[in-house]
Protein backbone atom coordinates (compact mmCIF):
# COMPACT_ATOMS: atom_id res chain seq x y z
CA UNK A 1 0.00 0.00 0.00
CA UNK A 2 1.27 3.45 -0.87
CA UNK A 3 -1.27 5.12 1.36
CA UNK A 4 -1.30 8.28 -0.77
CA UNK A 5 -4.78 8.21 -2.27
CA UNK A 6 -7.62 5.90 -3.13
CA UNK A 7 -7.48 4.32 -6.59
CA UNK A 8 -11.13 5.04 -7.30
CA UNK A 9 -10.62 8.74 -6.61
CA UNK A 10 -7.71 9.11 -9.03
CA UNK A 11 -7.94 10.34 -12.62
CA UNK A 12 -6.91 8.15 -15.55
CA UNK A 13 -3.46 9.74 -15.85
CA UNK A 14 -2.89 9.63 -12.10
CA UNK A 15 -3.83 5.96 -12.08
CA UNK A 16 -1.35 5.09 -14.82
CA UNK A 17 1.39 7.17 -13.21
CA UNK A 18 0.80 5.51 -9.84
CA UNK A 19 0.62 1.97 -11.23
CA UNK A 20 3.67 1.88 -13.55
CA UNK A 21 7.39 2.37 -12.82
CA UNK A 22 8.11 6.03 -12.11
CA UNK A 23 8.74 8.00 -15.30
CA UNK A 24 8.28 4.97 -17.56
CA UNK A 25 4.98 5.96 -19.21
CA UNK A 26 5.09 7.22 -22.79
CA UNK A 27 1.67 8.28 -24.01
CA UNK A 28 0.65 7.45 -27.58
CA UNK A 29 -1.54 9.95 -29.47
CA UNK A 30 -1.38 12.33 -26.47
CA UNK A 31 -3.71 15.34 -26.05
CA UNK A 32 -1.56 17.72 -28.18
CA UNK A 33 -2.63 15.58 -31.15
CA UNK A 34 -6.16 16.88 -30.53
CA UNK A 35 -8.05 13.84 -31.70
CA UNK A 36 -11.59 14.93 -30.92
CA UNK A 37 -14.97 13.42 -31.65
CA UNK A 38 -16.71 14.95 -34.68
CA UNK A 39 -20.00 13.54 -33.39
CA UNK A 40 -19.86 15.43 -30.10
CA UNK A 41 -18.77 18.60 -31.91
CA UNK A 42 -21.81 18.39 -34.18
CA UNK A 43 -24.07 17.88 -31.18
CA UNK A 44 -22.60 20.89 -29.41
CA UNK A 45 -21.18 18.74 -26.59
CA UNK A 46 -17.69 19.52 -25.25
CA UNK A 47 -14.96 17.35 -26.74
CA UNK A 48 -11.75 16.08 -25.17
CA UNK A 49 -8.30 16.05 -26.77
CA UNK A 50 -7.79 12.41 -25.83
CA UNK A 51 -11.41 11.36 -26.48
CA UNK A 52 -11.64 9.95 -22.99
CA UNK A 53 -8.86 7.39 -23.08
CA UNK A 54 -5.17 7.53 -22.25
CA UNK A 55 -3.00 4.93 -23.99
CA UNK A 56 0.71 4.25 -24.05
CA UNK A 57 3.67 2.08 -23.13
CA UNK A 58 5.27 1.71 -19.74
CA UNK A 59 7.02 -0.71 -17.39
CA UNK A 60 6.04 -2.43 -14.19
CA UNK A 61 8.92 -3.88 -12.20
CA UNK A 62 11.10 -3.31 -15.25
CA UNK A 63 8.82 -5.39 -17.48
CA UNK A 64 7.31 -3.78 -20.56
CA UNK A 65 3.58 -3.43 -20.96
CA UNK A 66 1.02 -1.49 -22.94
CA UNK A 67 -1.50 0.25 -20.74
CA UNK A 68 -4.72 2.21 -21.24
CA UNK A 69 -6.97 4.05 -18.81
CA UNK A 70 -10.45 5.34 -19.50
CA UNK A 71 -11.43 8.83 -18.35
CA UNK A 72 -14.69 8.54 -16.44
CA UNK A 73 -15.11 12.31 -16.13
CA UNK A 74 -15.53 12.54 -19.90
CA UNK A 75 -18.98 11.26 -21.00
CA UNK A 76 -18.75 8.49 -18.44
CA UNK A 77 -15.74 6.89 -20.10
CA UNK A 78 -18.04 5.74 -22.87
CA UNK A 79 -16.59 4.35 -26.07
CA UNK A 80 -16.85 6.42 -29.24
CA UNK A 81 -15.18 5.90 -32.61
CA UNK A 82 -11.81 7.46 -31.71
CA UNK A 83 -11.74 6.12 -28.14
CA UNK A 84 -12.42 2.62 -29.45
CA UNK A 85 -9.92 2.87 -32.31
CA UNK A 86 -7.15 3.90 -29.87
CA UNK A 87 -7.94 0.88 -27.75
CA UNK A 88 -8.11 -1.52 -30.69
CA UNK A 89 -4.77 -0.20 -31.94
CA UNK A 90 -3.19 -0.69 -28.53
CA UNK A 91 -4.24 -4.34 -28.22
CA UNK A 92 -3.14 -4.96 -31.81
CA UNK A 93 0.24 -3.42 -31.00
CA UNK A 94 0.43 -5.68 -27.94
CA UNK A 95 -0.25 -8.74 -30.08
CA UNK A 96 2.30 -7.67 -32.69
CA UNK A 97 5.04 -6.93 -30.13
CA UNK A 98 4.08 -9.78 -27.77
CA UNK A 99 3.94 -7.31 -24.89
CA UNK A 100 1.22 -7.65 -22.21
CA UNK A 101 -1.62 -5.12 -22.25
CA UNK A 102 -3.60 -3.78 -19.28
CA UNK A 103 -6.80 -1.74 -19.50
CA UNK A 104 -7.86 0.34 -16.51
CA UNK A 105 -11.61 0.45 -17.02
CA UNK A 106 -13.99 3.25 -16.14
CA UNK A 107 -16.87 3.05 -18.61
CA UNK A 108 -20.59 2.53 -18.95
CA UNK A 109 -20.08 1.02 -22.42
CA UNK A 110 -20.94 2.43 -25.83
CA UNK A 111 -21.09 6.24 -26.19
CA UNK A 112 -24.71 6.68 -27.23
CA UNK A 113 -24.02 10.06 -28.88
CA UNK A 114 -21.97 8.28 -31.51
CA UNK A 115 -24.50 5.57 -32.22
CA UNK A 116 -23.38 2.33 -33.75
CA UNK A 117 -19.75 3.43 -34.36
CA UNK A 118 -18.88 2.84 -30.70
CA UNK A 119 -20.68 -0.50 -30.70
CA UNK A 120 -18.62 -1.74 -33.63
CA UNK A 121 -15.44 -0.35 -32.06
CA UNK A 122 -15.97 -2.41 -28.90
CA UNK A 123 -16.27 -5.60 -30.93
CA UNK A 124 -13.15 -4.70 -32.92
CA UNK A 125 -11.27 -4.31 -29.65
CA UNK A 126 -12.59 -7.72 -28.54
CA UNK A 127 -11.16 -9.25 -31.72
CA UNK A 128 -7.81 -7.55 -31.00
CA UNK A 129 -7.85 -8.90 -27.41
CA UNK A 130 -8.29 -12.41 -28.75
CA UNK A 131 -5.40 -11.79 -31.17
CA UNK A 132 -3.27 -11.25 -28.07
CA UNK A 133 -4.66 -14.35 -26.41
CA UNK A 134 -3.96 -16.53 -29.44
CA UNK A 135 -0.30 -15.54 -29.02
CA UNK A 136 -0.43 -16.05 -25.24
CA UNK A 137 0.14 -12.32 -24.72
CA UNK A 138 -1.48 -11.51 -21.35
CA UNK A 139 -4.45 -9.12 -21.34
CA UNK A 140 -5.57 -7.69 -18.01
CA UNK A 141 -8.68 -5.66 -17.16
CA UNK A 142 -8.54 -3.53 -14.02
CA UNK A 143 -11.94 -2.67 -12.55
CA UNK A 144 -11.83 -0.33 -9.59
CA UNK A 145 -13.58 2.89 -10.48
CA UNK A 146 -16.82 4.57 -9.45
CA UNK A 147 -18.43 4.01 -12.84
CA UNK A 148 -17.29 0.41 -13.09
CA UNK A 149 -17.30 -1.77 -16.21
CA UNK A 150 -20.77 -1.88 -17.75
CA UNK A 151 -22.48 -2.47 -21.07
CA UNK A 152 -20.24 -3.60 -23.90
CA UNK A 153 -17.16 -2.79 -21.81
CA UNK A 154 -18.40 -5.19 -19.11
CA UNK A 155 -18.53 -7.92 -21.76
CA UNK A 156 -15.16 -6.83 -23.18
CA UNK A 157 -13.54 -7.14 -19.75
CA UNK A 158 -14.56 -10.81 -19.65
CA UNK A 159 -12.71 -11.38 -22.94
CA UNK A 160 -9.38 -10.57 -21.24
CA UNK A 161 -7.21 -13.27 -19.66
CA UNK A 162 -7.59 -11.75 -16.19
CA UNK A 163 -9.66 -9.25 -14.21
CA UNK A 164 -8.18 -7.40 -11.26
CA UNK A 165 -10.89 -5.80 -9.12
CA UNK A 166 -10.97 -3.68 -6.00
CA UNK A 167 -13.82 -3.89 -3.50
CA UNK A 168 -14.93 -0.61 -5.04
CA UNK A 169 -15.16 -1.88 -8.62
CA UNK A 170 -18.30 -3.19 -10.28
CA UNK A 171 -18.70 -5.46 -13.28
CA UNK A 172 -21.92 -6.03 -15.21
CA UNK A 173 -23.93 -5.20 -18.30
CA UNK A 174 -27.10 -3.40 -17.17
CA UNK A 175 -26.55 -0.95 -14.33
CA UNK A 176 -28.78 -0.76 -11.23
CA UNK A 177 -30.85 2.22 -12.41
CA UNK A 178 -31.74 0.50 -15.69
CA UNK A 179 -32.71 -2.69 -13.87
CA UNK A 180 -34.78 -0.82 -11.31
CA UNK A 181 -36.63 0.94 -14.13
CA UNK A 182 -37.29 -2.42 -15.77
CA UNK A 183 -38.13 -4.63 -12.78
CA UNK A 184 -39.39 -2.10 -10.28
CA UNK A 185 -37.94 -0.76 -7.04
CA UNK A 186 -39.14 -3.80 -5.13
CA UNK A 187 -37.00 -6.15 -7.20
CA UNK A 188 -33.96 -3.88 -7.29
CA UNK A 189 -33.63 -0.69 -5.30
CA UNK A 190 -30.75 1.12 -7.00
CA UNK A 191 -30.27 3.37 -3.97
CA UNK A 192 -29.50 0.34 -1.79
CA UNK A 193 -25.73 0.55 -2.11
CA UNK A 194 -25.08 -2.67 -0.20
CA UNK A 195 -27.34 -4.60 -2.59
CA UNK A 196 -25.83 -2.90 -5.66
CA UNK A 197 -22.30 -3.81 -4.58
CA UNK A 198 -23.24 -7.35 -3.61
CA UNK A 199 -24.84 -7.75 -7.05
CA UNK A 200 -22.02 -6.41 -9.20
CA UNK A 201 -19.15 -5.51 -6.86
CA UNK A 202 -15.67 -6.95 -6.69
CA UNK A 203 -16.30 -9.19 -3.69
CA UNK A 204 -19.14 -11.15 -5.32
CA UNK A 205 -17.26 -11.33 -8.63
CA UNK A 206 -14.16 -12.63 -6.87
CA UNK A 207 -16.15 -15.17 -4.91
CA UNK A 208 -17.77 -16.55 -8.06
CA UNK A 209 -14.43 -16.66 -9.86
CA UNK A 210 -15.05 -13.88 -12.40
CA UNK A 211 -12.40 -11.63 -10.86
CA UNK A 212 -8.96 -13.22 -10.58
CA UNK A 213 -7.68 -10.84 -7.91
CA UNK A 214 -9.43 -8.67 -5.36
CA UNK A 215 -7.15 -5.98 -4.02
CA UNK A 216 -7.27 -2.90 -1.85
CA UNK A 217 -8.53 0.35 -3.38
CA UNK A 218 -4.98 1.58 -3.83
CA UNK A 219 -2.68 2.06 -6.83
CA UNK A 220 0.19 0.17 -5.16
CA UNK A 221 -2.02 -2.86 -4.65
CA UNK A 222 -3.27 -2.70 -8.24
CA UNK A 223 0.33 -2.41 -9.46
CA UNK A 224 1.34 -5.47 -7.50
CA UNK A 225 -1.62 -7.49 -8.86
CA UNK A 226 -0.87 -6.53 -12.49
CA UNK A 227 2.82 -7.30 -11.95
CA UNK A 228 1.99 -10.83 -10.81
CA UNK A 229 -0.10 -11.50 -13.93
CA UNK A 230 2.33 -10.16 -16.55
CA UNK A 231 4.00 -13.52 -17.03
CA UNK A 232 0.79 -15.58 -17.01
CA UNK A 233 -1.92 -16.26 -19.56
CA UNK A 234 -5.20 -18.10 -19.74
CA UNK A 235 -5.17 -19.88 -23.11
CA UNK A 236 -8.33 -19.99 -25.23
CA UNK A 237 -8.57 -23.74 -25.72
CA UNK A 238 -11.34 -26.28 -26.11
CA UNK A 239 -10.35 -27.85 -22.80
CA UNK A 240 -10.65 -24.53 -20.97
CA UNK A 241 -13.91 -23.69 -22.73
CA UNK A 242 -15.41 -27.01 -21.64
CA UNK A 243 -14.28 -26.53 -18.05
CA UNK A 244 -15.75 -23.03 -18.04
CA UNK A 245 -19.03 -24.31 -19.53
CA UNK A 246 -19.30 -26.84 -16.70
CA UNK A 247 -18.45 -24.25 -14.05
CA UNK A 248 -20.94 -21.69 -15.34
CA UNK A 249 -23.67 -24.34 -15.64
CA UNK A 250 -23.01 -25.43 -12.07
CA UNK A 251 -23.19 -21.83 -10.86
CA UNK A 252 -26.53 -21.31 -12.58
CA UNK A 253 -27.91 -24.54 -11.18
CA UNK A 254 -26.85 -23.68 -7.65
CA UNK A 255 -27.78 -20.02 -7.52
CA UNK A 256 -30.09 -19.37 -10.49
CA UNK A 257 -33.07 -18.79 -8.22
CA UNK A 258 -31.22 -17.23 -5.31
CA UNK A 259 -32.60 -13.75 -4.64
CA UNK A 260 -30.37 -12.69 -1.77
CA UNK A 261 -26.68 -12.18 -2.54
CA UNK A 262 -25.89 -13.07 1.10
CA UNK A 263 -27.10 -16.59 0.29
CA UNK A 264 -24.66 -16.74 -2.63
CA UNK A 265 -21.88 -15.63 -0.28
CA UNK A 266 -22.90 -18.27 2.27
CA UNK A 267 -23.15 -20.89 -0.47
CA UNK A 268 -19.61 -20.01 -1.51
CA UNK A 269 -18.36 -20.56 2.03
CA UNK A 270 -18.44 -17.10 3.61
CA UNK A 271 -19.47 -17.73 7.22
CA UNK A 272 -19.61 -14.27 8.75
CA UNK A 273 -21.57 -12.08 6.30
CA UNK A 274 -21.37 -8.95 8.49
CA UNK A 275 -17.59 -9.20 8.82
CA UNK A 276 -17.18 -9.98 5.12
CA UNK A 277 -19.33 -6.99 4.15
CA UNK A 278 -17.05 -4.63 6.05
CA UNK A 279 -13.81 -6.34 5.06
CA UNK A 280 -11.30 -4.71 2.71
CA UNK A 281 -10.46 -6.56 -0.50
CA UNK A 282 -7.51 -8.52 0.90
CA UNK A 283 -9.34 -9.26 4.16
CA UNK A 284 -12.27 -10.60 2.15
CA UNK A 285 -9.93 -12.80 0.10
CA UNK A 286 -8.67 -14.32 3.35
CA UNK A 287 -12.25 -14.88 4.58
CA UNK A 288 -13.33 -16.35 1.24
CA UNK A 289 -10.39 -18.69 0.76
CA UNK A 290 -12.28 -21.89 1.39
CA UNK A 291 -15.43 -20.88 -0.48
CA UNK A 292 -13.78 -20.11 -3.78
CA UNK A 293 -12.38 -23.59 -4.35
CA UNK B 1 -42.01 -5.09 -42.30
CA UNK B 2 -43.75 -8.29 -41.20
CA UNK B 3 -41.28 -10.88 -39.96
CA UNK B 4 -41.58 -14.48 -41.20
CA UNK B 5 -41.97 -17.22 -38.57
CA UNK B 6 -38.72 -18.77 -37.32
CA UNK B 7 -39.46 -21.99 -39.20
CA UNK B 8 -40.25 -20.14 -42.43
CA UNK B 9 -37.02 -18.21 -42.10
CA UNK B 10 -34.95 -21.36 -41.45
CA UNK B 11 -36.61 -23.01 -44.47
CA UNK B 12 -35.66 -20.04 -46.60
CA UNK B 13 -32.04 -20.13 -45.44
CA UNK B 14 -31.45 -23.89 -45.32
CA UNK B 15 -34.22 -25.45 -47.45
CA UNK B 16 -35.23 -28.99 -46.48
CA UNK B 17 -32.10 -29.41 -44.37
CA UNK B 18 -33.64 -26.99 -41.84
CA UNK B 19 -35.34 -30.01 -40.25
CA UNK B 20 -32.07 -30.68 -38.45
CA UNK B 21 -32.38 -27.41 -36.56
CA UNK B 22 -34.20 -27.17 -33.23
CA UNK B 23 -36.06 -24.07 -32.10
CA UNK B 24 -36.65 -24.08 -28.38
CA UNK B 25 -37.46 -21.12 -26.15
CA UNK B 26 -36.59 -18.88 -29.11
CA UNK B 27 -33.07 -20.33 -29.26
CA UNK B 28 -31.85 -21.96 -32.44
CA UNK B 29 -29.36 -24.86 -32.43
CA UNK B 30 -28.66 -27.58 -34.94
CA UNK B 31 -27.00 -28.67 -38.14
CA UNK B 32 -28.09 -28.09 -41.71
CA UNK B 33 -26.71 -27.85 -45.22
CA UNK B 34 -25.78 -24.94 -47.44
CA UNK B 35 -24.90 -25.64 -51.05
CA UNK B 36 -24.67 -29.35 -50.23
CA UNK B 37 -22.16 -28.78 -47.40
CA UNK B 38 -22.78 -29.17 -43.68
CA UNK B 39 -23.08 -26.13 -41.44
CA UNK B 40 -23.68 -25.67 -37.73
CA UNK B 41 -26.41 -23.20 -36.82
CA UNK B 42 -26.86 -21.22 -33.61
CA UNK B 43 -29.05 -18.24 -32.97
CA UNK B 44 -32.04 -16.43 -31.57
CA UNK B 45 -35.50 -15.70 -32.95
CA UNK B 46 -38.76 -13.95 -32.09
CA UNK B 47 -36.76 -10.94 -30.85
CA UNK B 48 -36.22 -12.85 -27.61
CA UNK B 49 -34.29 -11.66 -24.59
CA UNK B 50 -31.16 -13.60 -23.77
CA UNK B 51 -29.51 -14.23 -20.44
CA UNK B 52 -27.15 -16.63 -18.69
CA UNK B 53 -29.11 -19.74 -19.62
CA UNK B 54 -29.34 -18.80 -23.32
CA UNK B 55 -25.60 -18.06 -23.49
CA UNK B 56 -24.87 -21.55 -22.10
CA UNK B 57 -27.22 -23.25 -24.58
CA UNK B 58 -25.55 -21.53 -27.54
CA UNK B 59 -22.04 -22.09 -26.15
CA UNK B 60 -22.78 -25.80 -25.61
CA UNK B 61 -23.75 -26.15 -29.25
CA UNK B 62 -20.57 -24.41 -30.41
CA UNK B 63 -18.55 -26.82 -28.26
CA UNK B 64 -20.51 -29.76 -29.70
CA UNK B 65 -19.69 -28.57 -33.22
CA UNK B 66 -15.97 -28.19 -32.46
CA UNK B 67 -15.81 -31.67 -30.95
CA UNK B 68 -17.97 -33.61 -33.37
CA UNK B 69 -17.79 -31.66 -36.63
CA UNK B 70 -14.29 -30.22 -37.03
CA UNK B 71 -13.97 -27.18 -39.29
CA UNK B 72 -17.70 -27.09 -40.08
CA UNK B 73 -18.76 -23.48 -40.70
CA UNK B 74 -20.94 -21.95 -38.00
CA UNK B 75 -23.86 -19.78 -39.10
CA UNK B 76 -25.17 -17.41 -36.43
CA UNK B 77 -28.67 -15.98 -36.73
CA UNK B 78 -29.53 -12.90 -34.70
CA UNK B 79 -33.04 -11.83 -33.73
CA UNK B 80 -32.83 -10.73 -30.12
CA UNK B 81 -33.68 -7.64 -28.11
CA UNK B 82 -30.57 -8.23 -26.01
CA UNK B 83 -30.21 -8.88 -22.33
CA UNK B 84 -33.29 -8.37 -20.23
CA UNK B 85 -32.27 -6.10 -17.36
CA UNK B 86 -32.30 -8.59 -14.52
CA UNK B 87 -30.62 -8.47 -11.12
CA UNK B 88 -30.17 -12.22 -10.68
CA UNK B 89 -28.48 -12.71 -14.05
CA UNK B 90 -26.24 -9.74 -13.29
CA UNK B 91 -25.38 -11.07 -9.84
CA UNK B 92 -24.30 -14.41 -11.30
CA UNK B 93 -22.19 -12.71 -13.96
CA UNK B 94 -24.14 -12.13 -17.18
CA UNK B 95 -21.07 -10.47 -18.71
CA UNK B 96 -19.05 -13.61 -17.95
CA UNK B 97 -21.65 -15.86 -19.57
CA UNK B 98 -21.56 -13.74 -22.71
CA UNK B 99 -17.76 -13.62 -22.57
CA UNK B 100 -17.74 -17.42 -22.36
CA UNK B 101 -19.90 -17.66 -25.50
CA UNK B 102 -17.43 -15.38 -27.29
CA UNK B 103 -14.49 -17.49 -26.07
CA UNK B 104 -16.13 -20.66 -27.43
CA UNK B 105 -16.58 -18.96 -30.80
CA UNK B 106 -12.92 -17.90 -30.70
CA UNK B 107 -11.86 -21.51 -30.05
CA UNK B 108 -13.93 -22.50 -33.09
CA UNK B 109 -12.34 -19.79 -35.24
CA UNK B 110 -8.83 -20.85 -34.22
CA UNK B 111 -9.66 -24.45 -35.04
CA UNK B 112 -10.67 -23.54 -38.58
CA UNK B 113 -14.44 -23.08 -38.35
CA UNK B 114 -15.64 -20.19 -40.46
CA UNK B 115 -18.08 -17.93 -38.61
CA UNK B 116 -20.87 -16.21 -40.54
CA UNK B 117 -23.60 -14.05 -39.02
CA UNK B 118 -26.93 -13.14 -40.55
CA UNK B 119 -28.93 -10.49 -38.71
CA UNK B 120 -32.43 -11.74 -39.40
CA UNK B 121 -34.53 -9.62 -37.05
CA UNK B 122 -33.55 -7.51 -34.08
CA UNK B 123 -29.80 -7.09 -33.84
CA UNK B 124 -29.61 -4.36 -31.27
CA UNK B 125 -26.93 -3.36 -28.79
CA UNK B 126 -25.83 -6.16 -26.45
CA UNK B 127 -27.69 -8.84 -28.40
CA UNK B 128 -25.48 -8.23 -31.39
CA UNK B 129 -22.29 -7.77 -29.36
CA UNK B 130 -22.53 -11.04 -27.45
CA UNK B 131 -22.12 -13.32 -30.46
CA UNK B 132 -23.26 -12.01 -33.88
CA UNK B 133 -20.69 -9.25 -34.23
CA UNK B 134 -17.93 -11.72 -33.44
CA UNK B 135 -18.26 -13.50 -36.80
CA UNK B 136 -15.63 -13.45 -39.54
CA UNK B 137 -18.19 -11.83 -41.84
CA UNK B 138 -21.53 -10.30 -40.88
CA UNK B 139 -24.56 -10.01 -43.15
CA UNK B 140 -28.05 -8.61 -42.58
CA UNK B 141 -31.41 -9.09 -44.22
CA UNK B 142 -32.85 -5.78 -45.38
CA UNK B 143 -35.80 -6.40 -43.05
CA UNK B 144 -33.54 -6.63 -39.97
CA UNK B 145 -33.35 -3.95 -37.29
CA UNK B 146 -29.62 -3.38 -36.94
CA UNK B 147 -27.85 -0.79 -34.84
CA UNK B 148 -27.16 0.47 -31.36
CA UNK B 149 -30.69 1.77 -30.85
CA UNK B 150 -33.42 3.62 -32.75
CA UNK B 151 -33.20 7.41 -32.75
CA UNK B 152 -36.20 7.80 -30.41
CA UNK B 153 -34.46 5.67 -27.76
CA UNK B 154 -31.16 7.49 -28.27
CA UNK B 155 -32.96 10.80 -27.84
CA UNK B 156 -34.65 9.61 -24.64
CA UNK B 157 -31.34 8.61 -23.06
CA UNK B 158 -29.10 11.42 -24.28
CA UNK B 159 -31.81 14.14 -23.92
CA UNK B 160 -30.88 15.38 -27.39
CA UNK B 161 -34.06 16.17 -29.39
CA UNK B 162 -34.92 13.42 -31.88
CA UNK B 163 -35.22 16.01 -34.67
CA UNK B 164 -31.58 17.03 -34.12
CA UNK B 165 -30.38 13.42 -34.22
CA UNK B 166 -32.56 12.74 -37.28
CA UNK B 167 -31.04 15.66 -39.14
CA UNK B 168 -27.46 14.74 -38.19
CA UNK B 169 -28.01 11.11 -39.16
CA UNK B 170 -28.25 12.23 -42.80
CA UNK B 171 -24.53 12.99 -42.75
CA UNK B 172 -23.58 10.62 -39.90
CA UNK B 173 -24.91 7.14 -40.67
CA UNK B 174 -23.66 5.97 -37.28
CA UNK B 175 -26.65 7.73 -35.70
CA UNK B 176 -29.13 6.20 -38.10
CA UNK B 177 -30.76 2.90 -37.28
CA UNK B 178 -30.92 0.07 -39.81
CA UNK B 179 -28.98 -2.48 -41.83
CA UNK B 180 -27.96 -0.08 -44.63
CA UNK B 181 -26.39 2.61 -42.44
CA UNK B 182 -24.72 -0.13 -40.37
CA UNK B 183 -23.18 -1.44 -43.61
CA UNK B 184 -21.84 2.07 -44.37
CA UNK B 185 -19.91 1.82 -41.07
CA UNK B 186 -18.45 -1.49 -42.18
CA UNK B 187 -20.37 -3.31 -39.45
CA UNK B 188 -22.19 -5.38 -42.05
CA UNK B 189 -20.45 -6.75 -45.13
CA UNK B 190 -23.56 -6.78 -47.29
CA UNK B 191 -27.31 -6.31 -46.91
CA UNK B 192 -29.37 -9.07 -48.47
CA UNK B 193 -32.85 -8.55 -49.93
CA UNK B 194 -35.28 -10.69 -47.91
CA UNK B 195 -37.00 -11.77 -51.08
CA UNK B 196 -33.77 -12.81 -52.83
CA UNK B 197 -31.97 -16.14 -53.04
CA UNK B 198 -30.43 -16.18 -49.58
CA UNK B 199 -29.24 -19.80 -49.89
CA UNK B 200 -26.98 -18.93 -52.80
CA UNK B 201 -25.79 -15.79 -51.04
CA UNK B 202 -25.02 -17.73 -47.86
CA UNK B 203 -23.07 -20.39 -49.77
CA UNK B 204 -21.00 -17.67 -51.41
CA UNK B 205 -20.49 -15.89 -48.09
CA UNK B 206 -19.20 -19.05 -46.42
CA UNK B 207 -16.81 -19.75 -49.28
CA UNK B 208 -15.45 -16.19 -49.19
CA UNK B 209 -15.18 -15.79 -45.41
CA UNK B 210 -11.84 -14.89 -43.91
CA UNK B 211 -10.95 -14.37 -40.26
CA UNK B 212 -9.31 -10.96 -40.79
CA UNK B 213 -11.44 -8.23 -39.27
CA UNK B 214 -12.03 -5.95 -42.30
CA UNK B 215 -14.70 -3.73 -40.76
CA UNK B 216 -12.67 -0.58 -40.09
CA UNK B 217 -11.30 -0.67 -43.65
CA UNK B 218 -14.82 -1.15 -45.03
CA UNK B 219 -16.15 1.70 -42.90
CA UNK B 220 -13.49 4.02 -44.29
CA UNK B 221 -14.03 2.92 -47.88
CA UNK B 222 -17.78 3.34 -47.60
CA UNK B 223 -17.41 6.66 -45.83
CA UNK B 224 -19.57 5.87 -42.80
CA UNK B 225 -16.75 5.50 -40.30
CA UNK B 226 -13.88 7.60 -41.53
CA UNK B 227 -11.57 7.76 -38.51
CA UNK B 228 -11.32 4.29 -36.97
CA UNK B 229 -8.84 2.69 -39.37
CA UNK B 230 -6.45 5.67 -39.53
CA UNK B 231 -6.37 6.11 -35.76
CA UNK B 232 -5.74 2.42 -35.20
CA UNK B 233 -2.92 2.54 -37.75
CA UNK B 234 -1.41 5.60 -36.10
CA UNK B 235 -1.33 3.77 -32.77
CA UNK B 236 0.37 0.84 -34.50
CA UNK B 237 2.92 3.09 -36.23
CA UNK B 238 3.75 5.22 -33.21
CA UNK B 239 3.99 2.30 -30.81
CA UNK B 240 6.57 0.71 -33.11
CA UNK B 241 8.91 3.71 -32.82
Amino acid sequence: MTGTSLFHEQTARQRIAAVVDAGSFVELLPPPERLTSPYLAQLGIPVSFDDGIVIGKAKIGGKKLYIAAQVGQFVGGAVGEIHGAKLTGLFKAAARDRVPCALVIESGGVRLHEGSAGEIAITETMRAIFECRAKKVPTIAVIGSDIGAYGGIGILSTCCDFRVMTEHGRLGISGPIVIEKWMGKKAYDSSNRALVWKTSGGKTKYLLGDADALVHDDAGAVREAIGKLLAKSSPVTLKNAKARQAALAKRLKRFGKTENPDDVWKGMGVRDIAAASLASGPEFVALAKTGRK
Amino acid sequence: MKQPSPRALLGKLFGGSAKGIAVEKSLITGYAQVGGKAVCVIGTCNGTYIGNEAALVLAAHVIDCIERHPRTPIVMLVDSAGQEPNRLDEMLGLASYFGHLLSCLEVARRKGHKLITIATGKAIGGAFICYGMFADRIYALDSASVGLMPIAAMSAVTKIPAAVLQKLSKTMPSLEFGAEPFALLGGVEEVWPSKGDTQARLAKAIAAASADDNRAALGKKRGGRKLALDIRNRVLAESAK
